[in-house]
């Protein structure tokens, strides 16, 4: 679609349901990351250093190209590069299932639950769901460039949340106001007050600035940390993390397809202009808390206007500028119509393809039959359930066994995409160096140097680099080239 | 430019993306009515979860 590369990176939460469990969450973590590289052999691990918190064996590159590794004691699972939602939300979910899978051949499906979700509602720690879009290098990437996108993340929220029962603490929270950093209680309104029953994303309450470059303090609306992984004179990686983890493959297509239909309105000059939020952090968490779901934003100028009515801004300019172009970019903006539509009707309309809606319908649902308040734990077990993985157990699969929720994939092609790059992008290159490197023999003969060739490892695989010990480097600077041909003859040469 | 196109990924020709059937139209699921089969079977489902599972899921900031 679009002439644009997508992943997705995910972070998973692992539950385990015991009282006093004998291990910890980590430690199941690496088991499961062990089972899937050494028993199930979907992958091979990192020899080398990737970086201070990645020391060889902390994850790998698997056949679709992807990767599963530990990150923070999670299990995370970034897809391939995908130039289509079709591949790009077929290799989402073909991580989910790769991950269950181990779960399954471990016997452990009783005994643990991978979430995925973005929030601990005990702890308030949370954790992410990024997104990458490729640009060009000629993407106007200023405060003034960007403006029109963050206005457009800010109020996307309304169909790409997953939602949640509460608020993170508002007493640990900081945010930004006016170029400063403030404690949110000090506000003392939006989400500086009281505990609310539900808010339609899970990440709002825990994004602090407009811009900014790390990831884990201070995340920003727009991170800016210039790491393109391919060929920096030519392409530009542009870099969200305050997207919630999406169960709906409907949610998850609309949320990139959207995402990368701004990004080109941006980068051909067709963007919707004058619509700056003022203060776009604390109306990204009062979007998200509004109990009314009137969703009002004051812009800059001082004009006041809904979130769908600026979303409908960005739909009228992508109507305008790129609809035609192909059969995906038609799907979207008629699919985006669509749910803004319905967004200003009843939300029950929503349900199966808006997690949030899908949601909070189900806990109502709860709370009509079982007659409890917001307050009764019980439904933060229940929120947590919908992202569960088990499909026995998963509410959101539950959905989908009512023949609710409109499927965007097939199992097969899921399968596929668990045991197959995309051929369409520079992940079909590297899955046939990782199948390659998979034949070589077990992992512990490929882990084993040689008596001469000690000091480099028997591969080393990055996302736009790779190098076979005894073999020169591999450059695949072009994300939108899939290099086959050229890393087949280099293997076997 | 032009890409390569991924056939076996495809379930239907020309098709990618499966548009929404006649009763998905304009919308999700129809609102199930109170005591419906299939609002039984996801309540059956939502009163098998434990209690204090959110309790147990005890986890680490991230990214």
């Amino acid at each position: 679609m679009l002439n644009r590369i997508f992943g997705l990176e995910t972070e998973y939460g692992l539950l385990v349901h015991q009282d006093r469990p004998e291990h910890s969450p980590t430690w199941f973590a690496h088991k499961l990351r062990d089972h899937i590289f050494n028993v199930q052999r979907r992958g091979v691990l990192d020899l080398h250093h990737r970086g201070h918190d990645e020391p060889p064996g902390n994850g790998g590159f698997l056949a679709n190209a992807g990767r599963i590794y530990l990150d923070m004691g999670h299990v995370e699972y970034a897809s391939p590069e995908c130039n289509s939602l079709t591949d790009v939300v077929a290799s989402d979910r073909a991580g989910d299932r790769m991950l269950q899978q181990a779960i399954n051949d471990l016997g452990w499906a009783d005994q643990v639950s991978l979430i995925k979700n973005n929030i601990d509602h005990e702890t308030d720690a949370t954790f992410g769901s990024h997104e990458n879009f490729l640009v060009t290098r000629r993407f106007p990437f200023s405060r003034r460039g960007l403006a029109p996108l963050v206005t457009f993340l800010i109020t996307r929220q309304i169909f790409t949340g997953s939602g949640r029962v509460g608020s993170a603490n508002p007493q640990d929270a900081w945010v930004q106001m006016d170029r400063l950093i403030v404690p949110r209680a000090a506000l003392g309104h939006g989400g500086g007050g009281a505990q609310v029953p539900f808010q339609i994303s899970q990440r709002a309450d825990h994004i602090m600035n407009d811009f900014f470059e790390w990831v884990q303090q201070n995340r920003a609306i727009v991170n800016t940390r210039d790491e393109p992984l391919a060929d920096p004179e030519q392409y530009r990686r542009i870099h969200l993390l305050l997207g919630d983890s999406n169960m709906a493959e409907y949610a998850t297509a609309l949320k990139l397809g959207t995402t990368g239909l701004v990004l080109q309105l941006i980068e051909e000059g067709h963007a919707p202009r004058g619509l700056d939020i003022r203060e776009p952090v604390e109306t990204l968490q009062e979007i998200s808390q509004d109990q009314e779901r009137q969703w009002v934003v004051r812009l800059e100028s001082g004009e006041t206007i809904s979130a769908i009515d600026l979303q409908e801004r960005f739909l009228a300019a992508a109507q305008a500028h790129c609809a035609g172009q192909d059969e995906e970019t038609d799907w979207v903006l008629a699919q985006w119509e669509a749910v803004l539509q319905d967004l200003r009707g009843d939300y029950a309309g929503l349900v199966g393809r808006v997690d949030w809606a899908s949601k909070l319908w189900l806990l109502e649902s709860y709370r009509e039959a079982e007659r409890v308040q917001w307050d009764d734990p019980m439904l933060k077990s229940l929120d947590l359930e919908y992202h569960n993985l088990n499909r026995d157990k998963s509410l959101y699969d539950g959905l989908v066994e009512e023949g609710r929720v409109p499927r965007l994939t097939t199992d097969k092609a899921i399968d596929l995409a668990a045991d197959h790059a995309p051929k369409n992008t520079r992940a079909f290159g590297r899955g046939e160096l990782v199948k390659h490197l998979l034949a070589c023999g077990s992992p512990s003969e490929l882990i084993e140097p040689k008596t001469d060739e000690r000091l480099f490892p028997a591969y080393v695989i990055n996302w736009s680099i790779f190098q076979v010990r005894g073999r020169m480097p591999f450059p695949m600077t072009d994300p939108f080239k899939t290099y086959v041909q050229e890393i087949r003859s280099h293997l076997a040469g | 430019m032009k890409y390569s196109t991924m056939p076996e990924r495809r379930e239907g020709p020309g098709d990618p993306m499966p548009k929404p059937g006649p009763t998905e139209e304009g919308g999700g699921p129809r609102r199930p009515e109170t005591g419906s089969p299939e609002k039984d079977n996801l309540l059956k489902r939502m009163k098998k979860v434990d209690p204090k599972q959110a309790e147990r899921y005890r986890q680490r900031t991230g990214e």
